[in-house]
């Protein structure tokens, strides 16, 4: 069940990447909403899910699926750049960003 | 500080400028991180923790803002980043974690990464702008 809360602290923290998108297109109250409720959901699940895994192991899966996440949603919700260098180096950055996490 | 200055958005001035400002507001909201991150550790009274919370408001607006014209999926990627291995880099320094080769390793190929994406980025124009 912990795996389950993680995923849904990851998937938070997407709909907060979400909503700062919508907040530079629109600034009222339900984009706000949107930001703070995605990023406040990411958080308590992930103190939650934190009860069972271990603290590195779950930092990494959670940064390393709101990284993903943001990438895929900027790809294809708003038509950001599938050129191979970018994914190439984005990866690179979630690569390092897991591993770090992993070995602190 | 994050106002748009109408006179200074007009033609030429566009581009490499505002592009310049908006990795720096990425970076700073990145430094901001490592402060909340570091103070959701280890604030222990009132003082500390409405640091950490000016921390956390700083970073997200600074980040807000950056993604006015950067694409989000990078600025995220960076943002993340720099708040990750910054985080190492302070923890190292002021908490006396163990320092490893295999974080050198990885802060390099993070920073390998960000400067790729600095490289390779175009920005978008704001919306209304051009419309």
């Amino acid at each position: 069940m912990a795996w389950i809360y993680l995923i849904i602290a990851g998937v938070g923290e997407v709909v907060g990447v979400l909503g700062i998108n919508q907040v530079n297109q629109k600034k009222n109250t339900s984009s706000f909403l949107v930001l703070f409720g995605g990023f406040l959901l990411s958080f308590v699940f992930l103190s939650i899910a934190m009860e069972t895994i271990p603290m590195s192991t779950a930092y990494a899966v959670w940064t390393g699926i709101g990284t993903v996440g943001s990438a895929l949603v900027g790809m294809f919700v708003f038509g950001e750049s599938k050129n191979w260098r970018r994914i190439l180096f984005i990866s690179m950055i979630l690569l390092s960003a897991v591993g770090l996490k992993l070995i602190s | 500080m994050s106002d748009i200055v109408p006179g200074f958005y007009l033609d030429n001035y566009r581009g490499a400028n505002n592009m310049k400002r908006d990795w720096n507001l990425v970076f700073i909201a990145g430094l901001f991180e490592i402060g909340w991150v570091v103070g959701l550790k280890h604030a222990y009274n009132i003082g500390t923790w409405v640091l950490t919370a000016i921390a956390i408001y700083m970073s997200m607006h600074l980040l807000i803002v950056a993604t006015k014209r950067l694409p989000v999926g990078t600025t995220y990627a960076v943002f993340t980043g720099i708040g990750t291995a910054g985080t190492v880099i302070f923890e190292i320094a002021v908490f006396g974690e163990p320092f490893k080769l295999m974080k050198v390793f990885l802060i390099l190929l993070l920073l390998y990464g960000v400067i790729g994406l600095k490289t390779i980025t175009i920005e978008t124009t704001d919306e209304g702008e051009n419309a």
